[in-house]
């Protein structure tokens, strides 16, 4: 811990506190003012937060980091600070459904605009960038699709024009994808997944990597004046995430902060199972298609191989017949689990069309690649013949 | 010490400041940004913004910057929640 305990304990404290108190009202007032490193109110820091994020920090080798409730909070509270009405936001084609639907259905109607482009096509990247573009989004590798873009390029793209890159590292995590190096400007997750210690417990995390100069956006600047490199987390952190409230609970950073001591084992466990059940589900003759970047038949192998260390996610899509024998699949499972989320301990299993994706009309559908015939697989710790066993009886 | 006068070579080394609006007095007559963070006892230094006579400094610059007689020094820590608009 990077703040010593009163006690030598090993592991940080809980301190599940709302509020906490000055010896003196000039005390009080300088912590309001940010002038004292104290914490005044749970919504806005809290002890055991700030040491998860200092944790988180360090492994992403970051300028700063902000814990939040969620994913999507870490998402939304990073385009609310950065972008508003009359800009726009240019992302992939290929997201998450509920980061599509936030995009599309939230925050359109108060005047952002989106444009969604093919991310491994730089061209249709560049030709898009304009004067109000105030980001690039874009999923490390995306779910479902299992694409991976080249992030160089993206970032160089983005950065030639002044604009941030913005990665959801979610499927990857700092352990496996080091986004500094690549030139991203903000990482956001949900460490929810691998971070809690296998799907222990909601959260999120906005990484600022200290390569943007944030003067460039109008909205920062201000901040960025004031605070330099870090003026984001302090533009997020004393306004726009203290204002959303939508702060992490000190239980459950305490949890994900157990969680990043046994990522390293957990994810190359995963990783490992993920490649071997890939590639042999790719040798059964029931299966039409098998999406997973570490496989040398992706599209995306040769920049998978070139961006992430240490395994190419837990995360895999394949295709059956039809919708329905998808369907016969999951109910035959009984080692697998039929539920939504990656990243669990356990190995999962989800038909996307008809649940994450379930609001999007079949073109809007078949636009993302989210076919009626295909599964998402996120593989788990478990001893892998057992998954392997389980999946072909269950076919 | 006695009455009377102080030594010459002592008033030399005194130097008054203003950190985070506090009148503060030095008695070293070179101290630079980052012996001040560690004056002040700044647990983490990188997670705070300084700013020298009202203008942001780089942290590459904390140890070569010197504070000078007059000086006002703000140290904005990450934590804290109010707003200064």
């Amino acid at each position: 811990m990077r703040k010593k305990d009163p006690h030598g304990t090993l592991r940080p404290a809980v301190y599940d506190s709302v509020a906490f108190e000055f010896q003196t009202a000039l005390e009080m007032q300088q912590a309001f003012e940010g002038r004292r490193p104290a914490h005044s109110y749970s919504r806005i820091s809290n002890p055991t937060v700030e040491e998860f994020e200092d944790r988180v920090r360090i492994l992403a080798d970051a300028a700063g980091v902000l814990a939040v409730s969620s994913g999507m909070a870490a998402i939304a509270n990073v385009i609310l600070a950065i972008a508003e009405a009359g800009t726009n936001v240019v992302t992939s084609r290929f997201l998450f459904g509920n980061t599509y639907s936030l995009l599309e259905q939230t925050l359109k109607p108060w005047g952002l605009q989106v444009s969604y482009v093919d991310m491994t096509n730089p061209g249709n990247l560049e030709a898009v960038i304009n004067e109000k573009t105030r980001a690039v989004f874009v999923e490390s590798i995306t779910n479902p699709q299992l694409q991976v873009a080249d992030m160089r390029l993206v970032t160089r793209i983005a950065q030639a024009r002044g604009v941030p890159v913005i990665v959801d590292g979610t499927v990857t995590t700092p352990f496996l994808f080091k986004t500094k190096e690549f030139g991203v400007a903000v990482e956001v997750l949900s460490s929810t997944k691998s971070i809690s210690g296998g799907a222990t417990s909601v959260g999120g995390v906005v990484i600022d990597n200290g390569v943007f100069d944030w003067q460039k956006n109008p909205k920062v600047r201000p901040w960025a004046e004031k605070c330099g490199p870090l003026g984001l987390l302090f533009f997020l952190r004393r306004e726009i995430y203290r204002n959303l409230g939508a702060c992490l609970s000190p239980q459950n950073a305490y949890l994900h902060t157990l969680g990043l001591e046994t990522l390293d084992l957990r994810l190359r466990k995963s990783c490992a199972n993920a490649l071997r059940i890939a590639q042999a589900l790719e040798q059964s003759p029931g299966i039409k298609q098998v999406q997973y970047p570490g496989l040398e038949s992706s599209p995306y192998h040769a920049i998978a191989r070139s961006q992430f260390l240490s395994g190419y996610g837990s995360l895999l899509g394949f295709s059956l017949e039809s919708r329905e024998a998808c369907f016969a699949l999951m109910n035959n499972c009984k080692v697998v689990r039929r539920a939504t989320n990656i990243h669990d301990n356990k190995t999962l299993i989800l038909h996307p069309a008809s649940t994450i994706f379930c609001e999007y009309s079949p073109a809007e559908k078949a636009a993302m690649e989210v076919e009626e015939n295909l599964l998402r697989l996120s593989v788990g710790i478990e001893d892998p013949d057992d998954i392997l066993e389980d999946i072909a009886a269950a076919i | 010490m006695g009455g009377g006068t102080r030594p010459q070579f002592a008033l030399t080394q005194m130097m008054n400041i203003r950190v985070n609006g506090d009148g503060r007095t030095i008695d070293r007559p070179l101290i630079s940004v980052a012996d001040l963070l560690v004056l002040d006892h700044v647990e983490q230094p990188d997670m705070v913004s300084v700013q020298l006579n009202g203008r942001f400094l780089d942290k590459s610059a904390y140890p070569t910057t010197h504070i000078r007689e007059n000086d006002e020094i703000d140290f904005l820590y990450f934590l804290g929640g109010g707003s200064d608009r």
